[in-house]
């Protein structure tokens, strides 16, 4: 049994390989020339980073091995794209990519060894509005949104941060549930908390990410909310301010207009999402080929719209691959979260996993049309530090969840 | 206890949620290949997609020439910035059409784009060859148009509506096709606020996309089926009008003719004559027949032609029967399938597909695609279509078309008048010459000219004929029989 799990581990890693080694290959050889060294060193360096890291993993963790594996695919791609586009930003994501996974592993000790996480629910409630705060006051207008704060010259988001926060929120009030339950307005002010964050997402002309944290709430309140009327209510109270939004501020009705017609706005409002169709409908099923689109007329091609510069080159097919690589992270995710025993780690992973299908939702449906186009970045794929660390910190928890936790706790008290 | 009744419920929700997400993300993977599937064609052809216009800088655009190899399109490169030349502005703004940045693609200029810029279906070899041996000259488009004949056809046509085309009833290659109001391809720029607001539609290809009541020239079709139908007393004793439930028809000019059989019917083009004798055909045969010539059907060309009109599959009462069997009423055509209505009776019944690009040639000379001559439909049999035949000559000779015969030429044709929603009626001439040997086929449509088909259409169909049969080199033609 154990020989075979073995066998079919590999199988994942291989074809992983395989890809990886196949776009490095074309991406040294499209422009016809003498392959430089830094494309070779980068290169070996993303297939060292992939392998060793994928092999450490499966020496430490007892729990799942494959969900790591879809993130370092899916950087892989995002990453290889990245570099075709531009080599210099694309050496700064292997960078980018490297810390990541040391947040990986760190987030991975700390949740496993350190065990107060469930007891501290008003820290976080607490740094999510000093977070808030700071990004009002420090914060810089970047393509139409107040979302990005500068520390000594590096760009972070804390909205990235405030999204990890918020699962911890919702988990360490929903896992504490039985002993909140007793005053009854508890989960009103849950409610008030979650709707103060996203109207203040709002405020920052942040739409994606507010509809990314309304989602994640209803999801968990749908699953452990007793009182089932509030469900009801918080969905009434979001379509009452979505409407309310649509009539008060310009930037939601503009969203609204360029989704059911951008080709009357193509000079200006509809510019980005027309460009994305091009791009997508160039690409055809199999892509133009990589190093032979024009990812460059997309706007923010490294950031909200990868995934249209990623399906011109390498295809429809390749889109959907991504979309099914975040389908299998998601449900494996569940998996996670329902066999998991221990409660708060449970309701973590189940918020997480709603996390990366959700922001996969938003952004792709937003590039290709399918709902209005809100900006956020495709996680793991898209170029930034704040967007990979966050969802590598992300992934760390999942991974800690996967681990059978309930049963190592009792051998520790036994032990003790 | 408690914890176990409670866990079903629990997963029982989560499962809910797995299966809500899941579909959002499975709803990702449908609705794009939907979009790939319907919709990214269209896509990539506006012109806003900076990606058309990439090959237009790297690429010259080829030349376009006429069939004795005159050039009236052409592209030059200028301060590392291709520019397209349309020396004679407006006599081809129907058939080049344009291609501007700006404006977009008309014409053979967006049918034929791939071909000009040598675009090739992409592969991976077709890439690799690129990569290695750039290309920068695009392939000519070498037409069926005779230089001399559009200028005729232009002149002729200045200042009013309508359409002239003309072609060889044998071949199908279209010697000139002129539509009017027209615009300057070469001076969109200044022009193009105009073009646009304007209420006479000058973009709009009239030859091909407009459709119009044919009137009497449709007698040509109601003829064909009169003499495909068996036991149909061909005489009648005209008296100036006729009454079917309660309509009257009667003649444009209110002619009382007397005594007809179907020769002096159709000379005379008397309308009381087919009125009563369609109520024996029937919408049946009628429709059939109109089928044969193409009326209904998507006409294969090298540029977007509409598609003409008689729906005779719906329910029709007798007035609307005899309606159309005069060309008014439910009949809508275009005047390129009236031109190849009247080649199918020059061409013994055989109708041939019309031809605009005879040739596309490489850089290097070499002819790389032909349109060589179809045949699409044989509209009717031998004894019926000499006998249309010899009518047509009739009414040039004797009867409503007098306006278009040439001294030394036999020319054959018909005429119509056709009433339409404006008041003023359309004024339509179809007719090939020489009668022994046809040669030219012509179609000429005044549109709300207010005149008879013989006033107004028939002089100006004579003119060309003149020009055409003088001008043009049949030679190869001849070669080929």
């Amino acid at each position: 049994m154990l020989l075979t799990g073995r066998i079919k581990n590999n199988v994942p890693r291989r074809l992983l390989f395989i890809f990886e080694f196949l776009a490095l290959f074309l991406l040294l050889i499209y422009e016809a020339k003498v392959p430089d060294l830094k494309t070779v060193l980068n290169a070996l360096a993303l297939l060292v980073i992939v392998y060793l890291s994928n092999l450490i993993l499966i020496k430490v963790s007892s729990g799942d091995n494959y969900i790591f594996q879809i993130a370092t695919m899916l950087v892989s791609i995002g990453a290889i794209m990245i570099y075709r586009m531009d080599p210099s930003i694309g050496t700064k994501q292997l960078a980018w990519f490297t810390v990541g996974i040391l947040c990986f592993y760190m987030t991975y000790f700390l949740l496993k060894h350190i065990r107060i996480w469930d007891k501290i629910t008003y820290i976080y409630i607490a740094m999510s509005y000093i977070l808030f705060a700071l990004t009002f006051v420090l914060g810089e207008r970047k393509y139409g949104a107040i979302n990005w704060i500068e520390i000594k010259g590096v760009s972070i988001q804390p909205g990235e941060i405030i999204k990890i926060l918020l699962i911890f929120i919702i988990a360490g009030f929903y896992s504490n549930y039985e002993k909140y339950k007793r005053k009854k307005q508890l989960s009103y002010i849950l409610i008030g908390i979650i709707y103060s964050f996203i109207g203040l997402l709002f405020l920052q002309k942040d739409l994606g990410m507010a509809l990314m944290f309304y989602s994640i709430f209803i999801s968990l309140q749908y699953i452990y909310e007793d009182d089932r009327k509030l469900i009801l209510y918080n969905i009434g109270l979001f379509i009452f301010s979505a409407i309310l939004g649509y009539f008060l501020f310009s930037h939601v009705r503009i969203r609204v207009e360029t989704w059911l017609n951008p080709w009357r706005f193509i000079n200006d409002k509809g510019y980005q999402i027309t460009q994305s169709l091009f791009a997508i409908a160039e690409g055809g099923f199999f892509g133009k080929g990589l190093g032979l689109g024009y990812p460059h007329f997309i706007p923010l091609p490294y950031n909200d719209f990868i995934f249209s510069a990623i399906v011109e080159e390498m295809g429809i097919f390749t889109g959907i691959g991504i979309i099914m690589l975040f389908l299998i992270l998601f449900y494996r995710g569940f998996k996670i979260g329902m066999n998991q025993e221990n409660k708060f780690y449970k309701i973590l992973a189940l918020g997480i996993s709603v996390l990366f299908a959700v922001q996969a939702f938003i952004i792709i449906g937003g590039v290709i049309k399918l709902i209005p186009l809100t900006g956020i970045t495709l996680p793991f794929v898209s170029y930034g530090g704040s967007s990979l660390i966050t969802s590598f910190i992300a992934l760390g928890i999942l991974q800690v969840a996967s681990e059978d936790l309930e049963s190592r706790m009792k051998i520790d008290e036994e032990e003790s | 206890m408690k914890k176990k009744v409670k866990m079903p419920k629990e997963n029982k929700r989560i499962i809910t949620v797995l299966v809500a997400l899941c579909s959002l993300l499975i709803s990702l993977v449908i609705y794009i290949s939907y979009f790939q599937v319907f919709k990214a064609e269209s896509i990539k052809e506006n012109s806003y997609n900076k990606r058309l216009w990439i090959n237009e800088e790297n690429v010259l655009r080829g030349s376009i020439l006429d069939r004795n190899g005159k050039v009236i399109s052409y592209s030059e490169k200028e301060d590392d910035k291709n520019i397209r030349y349309y020396p004679y502005g407006r006599l081809y703004s129907h058939i080049i059409g344009y291609s501007y940045r700006q404006y977009g693609k008309s014409g053979l200029e967006k049918e034929y784009n791939n071909e000009l810029l040598d675009i090739n279906e992409t592969n991976a070899l077709t890439e690799i060859k690129n990569l290695v041996l750039p290309k920068s000259v695009g392939n000519d488009l070498k037409l069926t148009i005779d230089h001399s004949v559009q200028e005729k056809s232009q002149s002729l046509l200045k200042g009013k509506k309508g359409s002239i085309i003309t072609m060889n009833p044998k071949t199908g290659e279209v010697y000139s096709m002129v539509s009017m109001p027209d615009f300057d391809s070469a001076n969109l720029d200044s022009e193009w606020k105009g073009i646009i607001e304007s209420s006479e539609s000058p973009l709009l290809n009239r030859s091909i996309q407009g459709l119009y009541e044919p009137g009497s020239i449709f007698k040509v079709i109601t003829s064909v089926a009169m003499l495909e139908t068996y036991g149909i007393d061909k005489n009648y004793l005209c008296k100036g009008k006729t009454t079917v439930e309660g309509y009257t028809f009667k003649d444009y000019g209110n002619g009382v003719h007397g005594k007809l059989d179907l020769k002096g019917g159709f000379k005379n083009s008397c309308n009381p004559y087919f009125v009563e004798k369609s109520l024996m055909i029937g919408k049946e045969k009628l429709g059939e027949v109109a089928d044969k010539f193409m009326i209904n059907k998507n006409i294969a060309f090298d540029l977007d032609v509409k598609k003409s009109k008689f729906d005779y599959k719906k329910a029709m009462g007798k007035t609307k029967i005899a309606a159309s069997s005069i060309g008014q009423g439910d009949v809508l055509v275009t005047p390129l399938n009236m031109a190849m209505m009247v080649s199918a009776i020059a061409n013994g019944g055989e109708m041939v597909k019309p031809i605009l690009v005879k040739d596309v040639i490489n850089k290097n000379g070499q002819t790389i695609k032909t349109n060589s001559t179809e045949i699409l439909s044989q509209v009717s049999n031998n004894d019926a279509v000499e006998e249309v035949k010899e009518m047509m000559r009739e009414v040039v000779v004797s009867g409503t078309g007098k306006n278009a015969s040439i001294k030394n030429v036999k020319v054959s044709g018909k005429t119509g008048t056709a009433e339409n929603a404006s008041g003023k009626s359309h004024s339509w001439f179809i007719g090939f010459a020489p009668y022994d040997d046809p040669k030219l086929a012509i179609v000429v449509l005044l549109e709300e000219e207010g005149t008879t088909g013989g006033k107004g259409a028939a002089p100006i169909a004579r003119d060309m004929l003149i020009h055409g049969l003088n001008n043009i080199s049949f030679a190869e033609e001849k070669i080929d029989n």
